[in-house]
């Protein structure tokens, strides 16, 4: 891994605690690796934005394009000669398949509608971090038709606009017993072109600029200072070239930056103040201007950054970072972002579809839900229901076509990540990028092997006795 | 040269009561990093030797580390009395160099990193020059290749996600507008304009059966609308100059620095310090420019939106249209010939002038196209009944819409000779109404114009 791989190529070079000159040699400069690059995200970009459109188009398309993949998959589950059958078409009591998109009913789902028909609804609803009942219920949708799901199928763990295929029969009730259900799983995959050397992309996500966390800056300088190679001895340095390419999978800009006051106060009143963002962004443009004059960045934009909210999040606009955006190696993408380096391919978001779907099921790893959309075959399935969502018309792009190799989202928790395997032998890698901001740590990921390490950076907190009393005495 | 900077070094720590961080170093004396971190160690060793006055010093650790089972690769900054100890627990040991030397015992960590700030945000412009990575690629784009850049960066996506926008978007005039519009910044701009164009347009066409006059405004509706663009231009002129200095800056720069290859860079920085507050001011004139159009009404552009606020059938709108710079032979046709419609009007009110009038304007008039609102119902695949709304382009010739409009306006009274007639009166007020509606949706684009 990368330090071994640092402390391999350490070897025979001098230590920097001696005197200068004392070999007298001249201090090498090693070459960043040049990656071959290719953006390939402009599905996430919006030509025409009209937003006049009502949102039922993205489901009766996401339900046309799915279901013939679901209907394959069933197949191959169920014997080819399963009966797949509309809601219209079915008989009671009749062993079938169906296909059709779930929704979820849920008592605690933020309703705009019910708290402004709900007089006596004074209480102000405690904010939740999770909208699950035991009251949800799921319910199937094909194109006509809807049905109450019970039996063998767990609530918890879907969410509303999946698309499956369910097995069983209609009971007299008129509620659908599963019997069995299937996802349209992992699509197929484009083989990698092996490559011989180690290199690295380098994750990172939350850097939460002009936010409270006044510590993390030095980790973020230190993070800046070892991709550009100013840190550590010559081995780390010789490492840290082969370091082909800087992620930033959103929230640059920290969440306090943004001011919820600002659209209801009169414009007199802040005529003279200047928004919060404005010196976050400036301190994000010097920040990638360090990245940038030594390596190249993608800069994915986030829930909190100065741009579009519904996804797909357009990018960030290069007028606001006039200094780093002068260099080609910026790279300014879009919020669910796809692109392939060395022929790895990335995709990845910046986990507004994950903390959405943690919000409205019962998982709470943020692999689990990322594995989960992988099988579901769908980036965001609950947009546009709880996830703003451009009016998507004759296509969903969120739908995935092809099988990337490394597939993350970011700002989580904590760092975790995992391979899994498809039934046709494809290969992926699962990262959750934690937020930079809290935990202080990256994701290395290595393109030729494709594992994951994450690297963390402290200062003297870490197991500092003293200074942990001194807070206490505080 | 070779102790020297251990003179160097000594000022800044004891005299200066700096933190000296091997970053602040390279910058200060411009030196490659490894060569700063060496110094500070020799400084740093050399001081303890000979044990002269009390000095704290915090050294970079790095290397492998394993926490709850999960490998890391794991970078950090620790006091020197923590150096042995997070050493020890390191599995695998990379690096370990001098971060930073100081007088006094630094409590909090954060402070390194304001040390550094000040000299990083000096040399933001070659901030890797000392370090120990090159990258091939990272060359800064002149302004011209900026340029380049934004024009390809932003020209439309090859989506084709909505075969509506497709079809309205970009046929007829509007399209011709838009092709017309210079890209990047300003094209973005103009796009909303487009489809702003586009929404009053639709409007506009489901009115036109009620009245003749709206059919005129919607005529005049886009080449007014250009003049937000013209505004645009403007102010792309007034940046322009600004873009020169960049240039001239970057230009300069390489030369200086090549002079004096080993004197610290902050000298030939300042001509990128002054810059900034030139372009504050810029920012700051300009939104004073908008300030004043605010208040004072007579500002030309403001003239401009009042007319379209009110668009009557006045011949005073054809002012509007030598303004705009994306003229169109189009329109000037359309223009010339609704400003001989308006000069015969009041002359002439006959129904066999009128007629004779189309016949004219049929001759010079070869058939056009516009796009209708139509909605289509079939069945689909799964055999259900969808219904799309869409604009089509159907082809007409100006001589029918010119009848069909001709024929109210020989009733209207026009205002030099207002006739008593109540029927008359009648079809003013419907036709003043029709007008307040077209108003009512100018105003509105006017004040979003505004900002």
């Amino acid at each position: 891994m990368f330090s071994e791989l640092s402390h391999s190529s350490r070897q025979g070079s001098c230590s920097l605690l001696c005197r200068p000159g004392s070999e007298d040699q001249d201090p090498s400069v090693f070459d960043r690796v040049q990656p071959a690059y290719s953006p390939c995200a402009e599905r996430f970009r919006l030509g025409e934005r009209s937003f006049n459109r009502q949102y039922a188009h993205i489901y009766a398309t996401r339900l046309m394009q799915m279901s013939p993949l679901l209907t394959e998959r069933a197949q191959q589950k169920w014997g080819a000669d399963v009966p797949i059958k509309k809601l219209c078409d079915l008989q009671m009591g009749e062993q079938c398949c169906i296909v059709g998109t779930l929704f979820k009913h849920m008592d605690l789902q933020p309703s705009i509608l019910k708290e402004i028909s709900e007089e006596h609804n004074l209480l102000p609803q405690p904010p939740r971090t999770k909208y699950i009942s035991q009251s949800d219920e799921l319910i199937l949708e094909d194109e006509l038709q809807r049905i109450k799901l019970e039996g063998n199928i767990d609530v918890d763990k879907f969410v509303t606009g999946s698309v499956i295929a369910i097995y069983g029969a209609e009971k007299n009730d008129g509620k659908f017993t599963v019997e069995d259900f299937c996802t349209a799983d992992l699509p197929p995959q484009a083989p990698r072109t092996p490559i011989s050397s180690d290199r690295f992309v380098l994750l990172v996500s939350g850097l939460g600029l002009g936010g409270s966390h006044a510590d993390s800056m030095l980790a973020l300088q230190l993070l800046v200072d070892m991709v550009t190679g100013q840190l550590g001895d010559q081995g780390e340095q010789s490492g840290a070239a082969t370091i082909s390419r800087v992620l930033l999978a959103g929230n640059l800009l920290s969440q306090t930056t943004q001011d919820k006051d600002a659209s209801t106060k009169a414009k007199y009143l802040t005529k003279k103040t200047q928004a919060g963002t404005v010196d976050a962004v400036r301190l994000l443009d010097e920040l990638l201007m360090q990245l940038v004059a030594s390596v190249p960045v993608d800069v994915m934009p986030g829930q909190y950054d100065p741009t579009n909210y519904t996804l797909p999040q357009q990018p960030l606009h290069r007028c606001m970072l006039p200094l780093s955006s002068s260099y080609p190696t910026l790279q300014l993408a879009s919020n669910p972002h796809q692109a392939s380096i060395d022929g790895v391919r990335f995709l990845g978001t910046s986990g507004q579809n994950v903390l959405d779907i943690q919000r409205y099921s019962g998982m709470d790893s943020h692999l689990d839900i990322l594995e989960n959309t992988l099988r579901l075959r769908h980036l965001a399935p609950t947009a546009p229901d709880t996830l703003g969502c451009y009016p998507f018309y004759l296509k969903d792009p969120f739908i995935l076509e092809e099988c990337p190799h490394v597939y993350f989202s970011g700002n989580a928790p904590s760092y975790q990540s995992k391979h899994i395997t498809g039934a046709d032998g494809q290969d992926v890698l699962l990262v959750a990028i934690p937020e930079f901001s809290s935990t202080q740590t990256a994701c290395l990921v290595n393109l030729r092997t494709l594992e994951c390490e994450p690297i963390r950076f402290s200062s003297f907190s870490a197991g500092d006795d003293e200074e942990s009393e001194m807070n206490i005495s505080h | 040269m070779d102790d020297l900077y251990l003179d160097n070094i000594d000022e800044f720590v004891n005299d200066q009561n700096k933190i000296v961080t091997y970053k602040w170093l390279s910058l200060t004396l411009g030196v490659h990093v490894n060569l700063a971190k060496q110094m500070l160690y020799h400084y740093l060793d050399q001081k303890r030797k000979e044990s002269s006055g009390q000095l704290h010093a915090t050294y970079l650790v790095s290397g492998k580390f394993v926490e709850n089972g999960t490998m890391s690769h794991k970078v950090s900054v620790v006091r020197e009395d923590q150096l042995e100890e997070v050493k020890s627990k390191m599995s695998l040991t990379v690096s370990v160099h001098v971060y930073s030397v100081q007088k006094a015992v630094l409590k909090d960590s954060g402070l390194l990193y304001s040390a550094d700030y000040d000299a990083i945000k000096e040399n933001l412009q070659n901030c890797s020059r000392y370090s120990a990575i090159h990258c091939a690629n990272a060359v800064p784009m002149t302004s011209a290749e900026v340029q380049q850049d934004r024009f390809t960066s932003q020209a439309p996506p090859p989506e084709t996600e909505n075969i509506k926008s497709g079809i309205n978007g970009h046929s007829g005039p509007v399209s011709k507008l838009a092709s017309k519009q210079p890209k990047g910044i300003m094209g973005m701009f103009a796009n909303k304009n487009v489809s702003k164009n586009q929404e009053s347009d639709k409007e506009i066409k489901l009115e036109q059966k009620e009245d003749a006059p709206v059919v005129e405004t919607s005529k005049t509706k886009p080449a007014a609308k250009t003049n937000p663009m013209s505004n645009f231009f403007g102010k792309q002129s007034v940046k322009k100059p600004d873009k020169s200095i960049k240039e001239e800056v970057n230009v300069a720069q390489p030369s200086s620095l090549g002079k004096k290859p080993s004197s610290p860079p902050p000298k030939a920085d300042s001509p990128v310090k002054e810059e900034p507050p030139k372009e504050g001011k810029d920012v700051r004139s300009k939104t004073k420019r908008v300030d004043h159009s605010d208040g004072e009404e007579n500002d030309e552009s403001q003239k401009k939106r009042r007319r379209i606020k009110k668009p009557q059938p006045d011949s005073s709108d054809d002012e509007v249209i030598p303004d705009s710079p994306p003229q169109l032979q189009e329109h000037k046709d359309t223009s010339s010939s609704r400003e001989s419609q308006v000069k015969t009007e009041p002359v002439v009110v006959s129904h066999s002038d009128s007629s004779h009038l189309n016949q004219e304007r049929s001759h010079c008039k070869t058939r056009k196209r516009r796009r209708v609102l139509k909605s289509h119902t079939f069945l689909d695949e799964e055999g259900c009944m969808v219904t799309e709304k869409g604009y089509e382009s159907e082809s007409y010739s100006e001589s029918e819409e010119e009848f069909k409009t001709s024929k109210p306006n020989q009733k209207i009274p026009t205002p030099p000779k207002p006739t008593g007639k109540k029927e008359d009166e009648k079809k003013s007020k419907k036709a003043a109404a029709a007008s307040n509606k077209s108003t009512k949706q100018a105003s509105i684009m006017g004040f979003f114009q505004k900002k």
